[in-house]
C-alpha cells in the first residue's frame, strides 16, 4: 500500500511539474480568413520558444496591426514573427523612449544593460532617405533595446540618393560593421548581389547577416545570389511569388480589360524583381502590360523608390500610355508623387486601381480627398517591423534556435477606406502597419 | 607672292558657330528619332511636362560652363543644389511667410560654397576637380547634418511649389527663370566689360593678365556666381519635387558637364555659349525622357547616356574648328597661293 502511494505521489509532482512546464508544443495558431477578414490567428503560447528566451504571446492587436487579418505562414517562421511582435510594447517608459531616440541619432550607442553582444544595423539608404526606412531602422533598435544581453548597436546607412548612389557605400559599411565587431547585422541590401562579398565576409567571421523586407542578397535563381540559409543566416520577408500573384489578381479584377503599368524601385533588386516575375505571367488575357521587362530577370518601371526619379517615370509612361488603368508598386508614398504627373499632363485620376505593398497614408488621404468612385487602392503592408522579425531570428540564433531559411511573412491585401486616413497621425508619411508607438514617433518626426 | 587677307565677317561667323552646331544637329536627331519611336514625347504637353526639368538643368550648366570657361571644373553641383532644397525646407518651415528668407539664406550659402571653391582654386591655384570634389562632398555632409534636425521628407513651403508650379503662356516659370538668366549670361558676356574680361581671362589667363585684367578675381568670382546659380536650380528643383531628400542633387554631378560639353565648350577654356548650353540641356532631358518612353532598361540608359556624352566629346567645338582650320588652311587661289585665315578661335 505504502508503496502505490508513493508512486502516486510521484506520478502526481510530475503531473504538476509538467503542467507548470507550459502546454503543448505542438499548438498552431488557428488559420485565419483572407480578405473578407474572416476569423483572426490566435497567438501561440511560450512553451515553444522559451527555452530560447521567447514568448509567442504576442498582443492581438499588434499582430492585427502590423499584418493584418492573415493565414499564418509556416509554424517556424510564423512562431519567431510572434516572438518578435510580442516584444513590441507600445507602452515604453520615458528612459527608452529616451534611449531609443539616442541610438536613433547616433551612429553607436551603449544600451545601458552592460550586455556583450552588439547590434549591426546596416541600411542601403538612411534615415533621411525616406520615412520608410527611418521608421523601419526604430523598429530594430526599439527590438533590440528589449534585450538585456544587447549592450550597443551600431548603425550604418549608404546614404542612397537616388540613381547615382554609390555601391561602394554600403560594401564598406558592412566591412566598417565586420571591423567594429558586431555580433550579427540586419539590414536591407540595396545593392542586392553586389552585396554578395562583404555578406559573406560577415558570415565568414561568424557575425550573421539578416535582410529584411524580402531584402535577398540576390534573388535566388539569379546568376550570383547568395542561398539564405546557406550563404546566410535567413531573410525576412513575404513570399514574392505569392505577393506579385497577389498584385496581378488586385489588377485582373479592378482593371478587368485595358493597360496597366508595373514599378519598381532600385534596377533587379530581389524585392522587386521577385514579385515581378510572378505578377506579370498572372496578368488576366485582357490586361496589358504597358512597360513589359526585356527579359524575366531584369525589372521594369525602376523608380528607385525616389522622389527624384519617379516623376520622369510617370512622365514617361503618361505620355504614351495616357490611359493606364492600373499599377503595380510596391511603395504608396511614391505612388502619390507620381499620381501629381496627372496634374502636369492634365489626366484624370479615374478609373484607376491600384495595387501597392506599403500603406503610407498620404496618398490614401489624397485618395479620400478625391472622392472618385472609380479610382480603388489596395495594400498588403509596409512591413517595417519585419526588422524586429530579423533582430529577434538573430537574438534567437545566438541562443542556439533552429532558425528557418526564410522568414516567411504572410500578407493580404485590404482595399483602402476613409479609416485608412487619421488626420490626428504623427506624421502622414508613416505605415499605419509600423509597430512604433506614437511616443517614438511624435519624436522622431517632430517639427 | 603670297597675299594675306582679312577674314569676312560670314567666314569668321561660319567658323565660330560651327563649334556650336553639333548641339542643334543632335536636337534635329533627337526630334526625328522621337517621331519614329515615340512621336507622342512630341506632343505639347509631354514637352511642357518636361520644360522645368530642362530647365533645372540648364540653370546647373550654365554656371558649370562658366566655370569650365576659366579651364576650371566644378564638382560641388551637386552638394549646392541640396544644399538650398534642405534650406527651403528648414528655414521655410513649411511657411510662406519664410519662402524670401530661405532663397536669401541659400543663395548666400551658396556663394559661401563658391568662394570657398574660388579662393582654394583661384587663390592657391589648386586642382579644380579635386578642390570642388572636396567641397562638395563637405557640404554634403553638412546637408545630411542640417536634413536631421528636420522631419525626413517635410514639404518645401506651399507657396513656393504653387508658384514654380506656375504656367505663363502655358510654359512652366522655371523654364523662363532658365531661359531669362541665358540671355542675361549671354548679355553680360557679350556686351559688357565685365564679361569681355571674363571671356578673356578664361582664353589666356596669361596673357589676360598682362594687359592688366585681374585674373584672380575672375577665377575667384566665377565660382561664386556658379554656386549661386546651382541654387537657383536646387530651389526650383525642391519646389518640383515638393519634397526633396537630402540628396536631392545627387543626379547632377556629371549631367550638367555633358550640358556643356555637348554645347560645344572646351573643357581647357575659353569661349562656349551660353544659348547652346541651354540647348544641350534641353537635349540631354529630351534624350533621358525619350529612353525612359521607349522603356528602355534602367542599364541601357546609362550606357546611352555615356556614349552620348563621349560622342559629344568627339564632335566637340576644339575639333571642328581644327578641322574648319584644316581645310581653309589647304584652300587654295587659282594662281596657287595660299589664303592665310585668322584663327577659328577668339
Amino acid at each position: 500500500m505504502q508503496r502505490i502511494m508513493k508512486i502516486a505521489a510521484i506520478v502526481a509532482v510530475l503531473a504538476l511539474v509538467a503542467a507548470a512546464c507550459g502546454g503543448d508544443d505542438g499548438d498552431e495558431p488557428t488559420p485565419t480568413g483572407t480578405t473578407d477578414g474572416g476569423a483572426l490567428p490566435a497567438t501561440g503560447t511560450t512553451g515553444s520558444l522559451s527555452e530560447f528566451g521567447e514568448s509567442t504571446d504576442a498582443d492581438q492587436a499588434l499582430v492585427d496591426k502590423a499584418l493584418g487579418p492573415v493565414t499564418p505562414s509556416d509554424e517556424a517562421s510564423w512562431n519567431i514573427i510572434l516572438a518578435s511582435i510580442a516584444r513590441a510594447t507600445q507602452d515604453l517608459d520615458q528612459a527608452t523612449i529616451d534611449k531609443a531616440m539616442e541610438c536613433f541619432n547616433s551612429q553607436e550607442c551603449d544600451t545601458g544593460t552592460g550586455g556583450e553582444i552588439v547590434m549591426g544595423y546596416a541600411d542601403g539608404g538612411g534615415d533621411t532617405v525616406n520615412v520608410w526606412r527611418a521608421v523601419s531602422h526604430m523598429e530594430a533598435i526599439l527590438q533590440a533595446l528589449t534585450y538585456d544581453e544587447i549592450g550597443a548597436i551600431v548603425s550604418t546607412e549608404a546614404n542612397f540618393g537616388g540613381p547615382t548612389f554609390d555601391p561602394t557605400i554600403a560594401e564598406n559599411d558592412i566591412r566598417f560593421l565586420i571591423n567594429r565587431g558586431v555580433d550579427f547585422i540586419v539590414g536591407y541590401p540595396d545593392i542586392g548581389v553586389g552585396l554578395k562579398e562583404e555578406v559573406l565576409e560577415a558570415e565568414a567571421a561568424g557575425i550573421p547577416y539578416i535582410p529584411f523586407s524580402a531584402g535577398y542578397v540576390g534573388l535566388p535563381g539569379t546568376e550570383g545570389a547568395l542561398t539564405p540559409g546557406e550563404d546566410y543566416l535567413t531573410v525576412v520577408g513575404e513570399d514574392l511569388c505569392e505577393l506579385g500573384e497577389s498584385f496581378a489578381g488586385i489588377l485582373n479584377t479592378g482593371v478587368g480589360a485595358g493597360e496597366v503599368a508595373i514599378l519598381g524601385g532600385t534596377p533587379n533588386n530581389a524585392l522587386s524583381l521577385g514579385w515581378q516575375q510572378c505578377a506579370i505571367p498572372a496578368l488576366a488575357g485582357g490586361v496589358e502590360l504597358v512597360n513589359p521587362p526585356p527579359n524575366e530577370n531584369t525589372t521594369t518601371g525602376d523608380t528607385f523608390w525616389s522622389d527624384g526619379a519617379i516623376p520622369g517615370v510617370f512622365q514617361a509612361l503618361l505620355t504614351t500610355n495616357p490611359d493606364i488603368k492600373g499599377y503595380a508598386y510596391e511603395y504608396s508614398d511614391g505612388m502619390n508623387t507620381g499620381l501629381k504627373e496627372y496634374e502636369g499632363l492634365g489626366i484624370p485620376v479615374e478609373n484607376l486601381t491600384l495595387a501597392l505593398r506599403t500603406d503610407e497614408q498620404t496618398l490614401f488621404c489624397d485618395w479620400v480627398e478625391r472622392a472618385e468612385p472609380t479610382y480603388n487602392i489596395f495594400y498588403s503592408a509596409g512591413g517595417n517591423f519585419q526588422s524586429r522579425v530579423g533582430v529577434t531570428a538573430a537574438m534567437m540564433n545566438i541562443a542556439g534556435a533552429p532558425i528557418p531559411a526564410e522568414i516567411v511573412v504572410p500578407h493580404v491585401m485590404r482595399q483602402v477606406t476613409a479609416a485608412d486616413c487619421n488626420p490626428n497621425r504623427v506624421n502622414p508619411y508613416v505605415s499605419g502597419t509600423s509597430l512604433v508607438p506614437d511616443s517614438v514617433l511624435s519624436l522622431m518626426f517632430a517639427s | 607672292m603670297t597675299t594675306t587677307k582679312a577674314p569676312s565677317a560670314a567666314l569668321t561667323w561660319l567658323v565660330v558657330g560651327s563649334r556650336y552646331m553639333p548641339v542643334y544637329i543632335a536636337l534635329v536627331l533627337l526630334v526625328i528619332v522621337a517621331a519614329i519611336w515615340a512621336p507622342a514625347a512630341l506632343g505639347s504637353v509631354p514637352l511642357r511636362a518636361i520644360a522645368p526639368y530642362g530647365a533645372v538643368l540648364a540653370i546647373t550648366a550654365l554656371g558649370q560652363v562658366l566655370v569650365i570657361m576659366t579651364g576650371g571644373i566644378d564638382l560641388s553641383v551637386p552638394g549646392t543644389m541640396s544644399l538650398a532644397a534642405v534650406i527651403m525646407i528648414g528655414i521655410g518651415a513649411g511657411s510662406d511667410e519664410n519662402i524670401g528668407m530661405a532663397i536669401a539664406v541659400a543663395l548666400v550659402a551658396a556663394a559661401v560654397v563658391g568662394l570657398l571653391n574660388g579662393i582654394l582654386i583661384g587663390g592657391l591655384k589648386l586642382n579644380a576637380l579635386i578642390v570642388t570634389l572636396a567641397v562638395g562632398l563637405i557640404v554634403i555632409g553638412v546637408v545630411n547634418r542640417y536634413g536631421r534636425t528636420f522631419p525626413v521628407q517635410n514639404p518645401v513651403p506651399e507657396g513656393w511649389s504653387d508658384w514654380v508650379a506656375t504656367r505663363i503662356l502655358g510654359v512652366s516659370a522655371v523654364f523662363w527663370v532658365g531661359l531669362g538668366l541665358t540671355i542675361v549670361v549671354s548679355v553680360v558676356l557679350r556686351y559688357t566689360a565685365v564679361g569681355r574680361r571674363f571671356q578673356v581671362v578664361g582664353a589666356n589667363p596669361v596673357a589676360s593678365g598682362v594687359v592688366g585684367v585681374r585674373v584672380t578675381l575672375n577665377q575667384i568670382l566665377v565660382y561664386v556666381v556658379a554656386a549661386v546659380l546651382y541654387a537657383i536650380a536646387g530651389l526650383a528643383l525642391a519646389g518640383l519635387i515638393r519634397r526633396p531628400g537630402v540628396y536631392v542633387g545627387s543626379e547632377y554631378l556629371l549631367a550638367p558637364i555633358a550640358a556643356v560639353v555637348i554645347g560645344g565648350a572646351s573643357l581647357t577654356g575659353g569661349l562656349a555659349s551660353p544659348f547652346s548650353t541651354f540647348a544641350a540641356a534641353f537635349f540631354l532631358t529630351g534624350l533621358n525622357q525619350l529612353m525612359l518612353t521607349i522603356g528602355l532598361p534602367t542599364s541601357l540608359q546609362f550606357v546611352v547616356f555615356g556614349l552620348v556624352i563621349i560622342g559629344g566629346m568627339l564632335v566637340s567645338g576644339d575639333r571642328i574648328i581644327r578641322g574648319v582650320e584644316q581645310v581653309l588652311r589647304e584652300r587654295k587661289r587659282p594662281d596657287g597661293s595660299q589664303t592665310q585665315t585668322a584663327p577659328g578661335s577668339g
